[in-house]
C-alpha cells in the first residue's frame, strides 16, 4: 500500500504549532516513514496539488482565505485541524468582540490600515467554513497528542479525544492547585488532553483546548463568591481563548 | 513480632542505608513546586528529605500499586498479546494509617474474584513502613472514620514519640528489615507507653469534620438517602472534574486504551486512572450515557465509599477519611461527612 | 507472560480465535462464527458475554449469540464505534482476541418447564438467540415458545432466517413488527409492544424473558405490570459499558451491581433496588 499524501497548509496564525510538529525531531522521520508529506512550507520548499490528508494551522480571517481552504477541502480525503487557530478560532477571535472591523484595523495597523493585503473579515475557525474531519487541540498543540493521534488514523481508528477536564491530568501529575494561590485557573472547564501543561509550570491554565462539552457555567458564580472573587474577573480570562469561540469537537 | 526504638539518629542511617541498598526508596518529600508545605511520595535520594512530620500527601500511595498510567499488554497490531508485568521491588516509607487501610482495601478488591495480577504483583514487591500521623491535615477526618490508627498491613509502624521512632513490626518481611537497623533497641514499656499516648490522641484529634453517626450507620442510612435533596443541592456546583476521584486512595475504576507506535505494527494496551464523576464514565458505543445527571454521578461516588464497595471488602466503609477529596475540590462540596451529616439532618439511621 | 510469573493467568490478557466466517446481515449488522486457535471451547452460558479485541484498536464487550452446545461460537456486532467498525473491516481467516466468557447467563434449568416469551428488540435479539437456540433444540424441556421481534426500520431485521425457521417448528411462535411501514413489509407495524394483546399464551405463567435498547425496557415493563406478569416472571439483559469484564474497572457498575459479574441477565425482581438498572 502507497504511503497517505500528507500537506500541511497554514492560515491566520503564528505557525508555532507546525513548529511544534517540527521539535518532533528524530520523530519527524518515523512520520515520514508512514506518510508522504507532499507540501509543508515551514520545513519544505516542494509544493502540491494531490493531497490525500490536508493539514490545516490557522484560522480564517479574510475572504480569499474561505477559497482557499474550500478548495483544499476539495482536494483533500482527510482534513485535519490543528491548534486553537483552526479548531476554534483561537486568538484570532478575540477581534470578534468588536462591532466595527474598521476601527479595529486602524487601532492595529495606524496608518497602513488600509493597504489592500489587510483586508480582514471576521475570524472562523476551520470548521465554521468547511467540514473538519479531526482536530488537535492546543496553543500550541501538544507534539505527543499531535503524532498519537496521526498515528491513530493511519491505523484507520478514531483518535480518543478527552472530554474531561484538565484537573483530571493535573491532579494526576500531584500539582498543587492554581485556585490555592488564589488564581484564577480555568481547568476545571478545559477540556484535557495538554497534560495540564500549565499547571505544572506553576501557571494557571488559560483554555487553550477549548471547553469540555458540557461545563458547568452554573458553578462559576458560586465558586467565585467562595474564593471572593467576581464572574467579572472571571471573564476577564476567559477572553483570550473563551469568547466567540466554536465549539471544540 | 519485635518492637523496638530507633534514635532519630539510628533511623536516619538505616534510612540511608536502605537508599545504599539495591532497591528503590520511596518516601515522602516536600513538593518543590509548592511553598514548603506539601508533600508528595517520591524516589528518596538521602534520608535528610523524608518528612515524617507531614501532613498529608497530594496523592496518596496508591500510585506504586495502580500507577496513574500503566502499560498492561504489549502487541502486535491485529495479533497476539504479551502481558507486561513490572516486578521492581521498592520500599515506602511513611504511609499513613488512613492510606494503609485504604491499600489492606484496595488488595482485597483487586485479588478477590479473579486476581489483578498487574496489582497484586506490585503489591507484593512493595515493602511498607508505616507511620502514624505527626502533623494532622486540614481536612483530615480518619478519627471519624475509625481509620486515625493502623493494625496491619504495613511491614513496619513508626510512632515519632519525641527523640526517637518505636519501630514495630508487623510481617516476616518487616521483622527481617528492621533487623538490619543497627543501633536500634528493644522497646522500653516507657517508649510503648510514650506511642500508646500518641495513638490514642489520634484517634480522637485526626477529625476536622466530625460525622454525626458511626461508619458502620452508613450502609443503612444511604439505603434510605437515594433521592435526598443533597445530591443536587451539592452537585448543582460540580464541576465533574473528578478531582475527588483522582485523589482518593480508595478509588480505583480505570479505563484501558490501545497505543500504537511508529511502525503502526506494534502496540501497547494502557490502563489508566478514571473517574465516576467525569461525565462520559458511564458512556457505551453510540454515546448513551447511562448516568447523565452531575447529581446522579455526584451520588454514585458516597454510594461506592458508604454502601456499594463496603459489601466487597467485608462492611468496611471504603472511606478511609484522608480529606483528599476536600482539598481538591475548587466548589467545596465533595466532603463525604457534609453529605453525610446533611442526610442526618432528615434521616435516622436504623 | 515474564518468566517469574508465567504460572499465574493475566486477566487482561486475550486468547486469539480465528474468525471461520463472517457475513453481512444488513447493513449494519455481521454476523460471525468463530474458534479458538488453541482448539479449546469457549465454554459459556446463554446469555454471556465475552471481551472482543483487535489489538491496537481497542477491547469491547459483545454478547455470544450462538448455543452453548455447538463447536466454535458465534456473535453479532453491529457497527457503533472505533472497534466494531474495525471488526467490519475484517473477513474469515482474520483473528480476534477474546476474553471470557463473563456474566451470569439466563437460568436454563429454572426455565424449565415454563412457557417463554422473548421480547426483543433490534439487536436485543442477538443475546436471546443463545438462549432460544438452546430451548428450541431441547423443545421437549419446555412449554410453548414465543418470540416477539420488533425492529425500528425493515432494513435493519436481522436473523431474518432463523426466525423463520423457528416459526417453523412445532410449539414455536414467531411475531415480528416493524416501527415504521415499508412497502416490502405486509407485517404488523409499531413497537414490540404492540404484539403483545396477538399472543395466546398465559403472561403471568410465562418466563417474559426482555432485550433491547434502553427506551424499550420502559415502555415493555408497563405493558408487562399492566398484564400482572409477577417480576419474579421477568428476566432482562441490559446493556452497560463492561470494559474490564471482571468487576474491577466500574464502568458497567449500576448502584451496588457489577453487570459484567452479576449481570447482564437479571431477574427483574433482582433489581427492585437498582434504580439506575432501567
Amino acid at each position: 500500500m502507497s504511503k497517505p499524501r500528507v500537506a500541511i497548509f497554514d492560515f491566520a496564525c503564528c505557525e508555532g504549532c507546525q513548529l511544534q510538529i517540527v521539535n518532533l525531531e528524530e520523530e519527524i522521520l518515523d512520520l515520514i516513514s508512514v506518510v508522504d508529506v507532499v507540501e509543508w512550507r515551514e520545513a519544505m520548499s516542494e509544493q502540491s496539488e494531490e493531497y490525500d490528508i490536508a493539514i490545516i494551522e490557522g484560522s480564517i480571517t479574510r475572504p480569499e482565505d474561505e477559497e482557499r481552504i474550500k478548495d483544499i477541502r476539495s482536494k483533500a480525503k482527510v482534513l485535519i485541524a490543528i491548534g486553537a487557530c483552526a479548531t476554534m478560532g483561537g486568538l484570532n477571535k478575540l477581534k470578534n468582540n468588536f462591532q466595527d472591523l474598521e476601527e479595529v484595523k486602524k487601532c492595529v495597523y495606524k496608518d497602513s490600515a488600509s493597504m489592500p493585503h489587510l483586508e480582514t473579515s471576521m475570524t472562523k475557525a476551520v470548521d465554521e467554513v468547511v467540514p473538519v474531519d479531526f482536530k488537535v487541540h492546543g496553543c500550541p498543540i501538544e507534539k505527543e497528542d499531535f503524532a498519537r493521534i496521526i498515528r491513530s488514523l493511519l491505523l484507520g481508528k478514531t483518535p480518543e479525544v478527552p472530554n474531561y477536564p484538565v484537573c483530571v491530568e493535573c491532579k494526576k501529575k500531584e500539582n498543587v492547585c492554581r485556585w490555592e494561590y488564589g488564581e484564577i485557573c480555568l481547568g476545571p472547564i478545559i477540556r484535557a488532553g495538554c497534560g495540564a501543561k500549565c499547571p505544572s509550570a506553576s501557571y494557571r491554565c488559560f483554555g487553550c483546548r477549548g471547553y469540555v462539552d458540557n461545563p458547568n457555567v452554573d458553578a462559576a458564580v458560586d465558586v467565585m463568591d467562595k474564593y471572593g472573587l467576581t464572574v467579572d474577573q472571571l471573564k476577564s480570562k476567559m477572553v483570550l481563548f473563551g469568547s466567540k469561540q466554536g465549539p471544540t469537537l | 513480632m519485635s518492637i523496638k526504638k530507633l534514635s532519630k539518629d539510628v533511623f536516619k542511617s538505616f534510612v540511608d542505608a536502605l537508599i545504599a541498598s539495591d532497591q528503590q526508596v520511596i518516601g515522602v518529600k516536600e513538593k518543590v513546586q509548592a511553598k514548603g508545605n506539601r508533600f508528595a511520595f517520591d524516589n528518596l535520594q538521602s534520608a535528610d528529605q523524608l518528612r515524617l512530620d507531614y501532613d498529608i500527601t497530594l496523592l496518596p500511595p496508591k500510585k506504586y500499586m495502580l500507577p496513574q498510567d500503566e502499560t498492561l499488554l504489549t502487541f502486535k497490531v491485529a495479533g497476539e498479546s504479551k502481558s507486561k508485568i513490572d516486578n521492581s521491588k521498592l520500599i515506602l516509607i511513611g504511609v499513613h494509617p488512613y492510606d494503609m487501610i485504604a491499600i489492606n482495601q484496595m488488595d482485597e478488591l483487586f485479588s478477590q474474584d479473579q486476581q489483578d495480577n498487574h496489582y497484586m504483583t506490585r503489591r507484593k514487591n512493595i515493602t511498607i513502613i508505616a507511620c502514624d500521623v505527626a502533623t494532622p491535615s486540614k481536612n483530615v477526618f480518619a478519627s471519624s472514620m475509625g481509620t486515625a490508627t493502623v493494625e496491619s498491613g504495613f511491614d513496619i509502624l513508626l510512632t515519632d514519640i519525641g527523640d526517637a521512632y518505636v519501630a514495630q513490626a508487623g510481617t516476616d518481611k518487616g521483622e527481617k528489615l528492621l533487623a538490619k537497623a543497627s543501633g536500634a533497641v528493644n522497646a522500653s514499656d516507657d517508649d510503648l507507653a510514650k506511642r500508646k499516648a500518641i495513638q490514642d490522641k489520634n484517634k480522637d484529634a485526626l477529625n476536622k469534620h466530625k460525622l454525626n453517626c458511626k461508619p458502620s450507620d452508613l450502609p443503612g442510612l444511604l439505603e434510605k438517602a437515594y433521592d435526598h435533596p443533597v445530591w443536587e443541592e451539592k452537585a448543582k456546583t460540580c464541576y465533574s472534574c473528578g478531582s475527588c476521584n483522582t485523589t482518593c486512595p480508595t478509588c480505583y475504576c480505570f479505563d484501558v486504551q490501545d497505543q500504537v507506535n511508529w511502525d503502526l505494527k506494534t502496540g501497547q494496551r494502557e490502563r489508566s486512572w478514571d473517574g465516576c464523576l467525569l461525565e462520559n464514565f458511564a458512556n457505551v458505543a453510540g454515546d448513551h450515557n447511562f448516568r447523565k445527571p452531575r447529581e446522579a454521578r455526584f451520588r454514585h461516588r458516597l454510594y461506592r465509599k458508604g454502601k456499594y464497595v463496603p459489601t466487597k471488602i467485608g462492611g468496611q466503609i471504603a472511606c478511609v477519611g484522608c480529606g483528599r477529596c476536600i482539598n481538591g475540590c475548587i466548589p467545596d462540596i465533595a466532603n463525604p461527612v457534609a453529605v453525610y451529616n446533611r442526610i442526618l439532618e432528615d434521616i435516622k439511621p436504623d | 507472560m515474564c518468566d517469574c510469573c508465567s504460572s499465574e493467568k493475566d486477566i487482561y490478557l486475550p486468547e486469539l480465535a480465528t474468525i471461520t466466517k463472517a457475513e453481512m446481515m444488513n447493513q449494519t449488522e455481521m454476523f460471525m462464527h468463530l474458534e479458538f486457535d488453541s482448539g479449546k471451547e469457549l465454554g459459556h452460558q446463554a446469555g454471556q458475554f465475552v471481551e472482543v479485541s483487535i489489538a491496537g484498536i481497542g477491547e469491547a464487550p459483545i454478547s455470544v449469540s450462538s448455543s452453548p452446545q455447538q463447536k466454535g461460537f458465534e456473535m453479532v456486532i453491529r457497527n457503533v464505534g472505533r472497534l466494531t467498525n474495525a471488526i467490519h473491516g475484517l473477513k474469515a481467516g482474520d483473528k480476534l482476541g477474546i476474553r471470557g466468557p463473563y456474566g451470569s447467563g439466563y437460568p436454563v434449568d429454572e426455565l424449565k418447564g415454563k412457557d417463554l416469551v422473548f421480547i426483543c428488540g433490534g439487536i436485543g435479539l442477538v443475546p436471546q438467540r443463545s438462549l432460544i437456540n438452546y430451548v428450541v433444540s431441547n423443545k421437549d424441556e419446555y412449554g410453548k415458545i414465543v418470540i416477539l421481534q420488533g425492529t425500528k426500520e425493515y432494513e435493519q431485521r436481522i436473523y431474518t432466517e432463523d426466525l423463520k425457521k423457528w416459526d417453523d417448528i412445532d410449539g414455536v411462535t414467531v411475531l415480528e413488527t416493524i416501527d415504521v411501514a415499508h412497502d416490502s413489509w405486509k407485517g404488523n407495524v409499531g413497537v414490540v409492544t404492540t404484539l403483545i394483546p396477538k399472543i395466546e399464551v398465559d403472561l403471568t405463567a410465562a418466563m417474559n424473558l426482555v432485550c433491547g435498547p434502553p427506551i424499550m425496557y420502559k415502555f415493555v415493563l408497563m405493558a408487562l405490570q399492566e398484564k400482572k406478569v409477577s417480576h419474579d416472571n421477568i428476566f432482562v439483559n441490559l446493556e452497560r459499558r463492561m470494559k474490564c469484564g471482571v468487576g474491577k474497572c466500574g464502568h458497567c457498575q449500576m448502584n451496588d451491581q457489577y453487570v459484567c459479574q452479576t449481570g447482564p441477565v437479571y431477574r427483574y425482581s433482582e433489581l427492585a433496588s437498582v434504580p439506575e438498572a432501567i
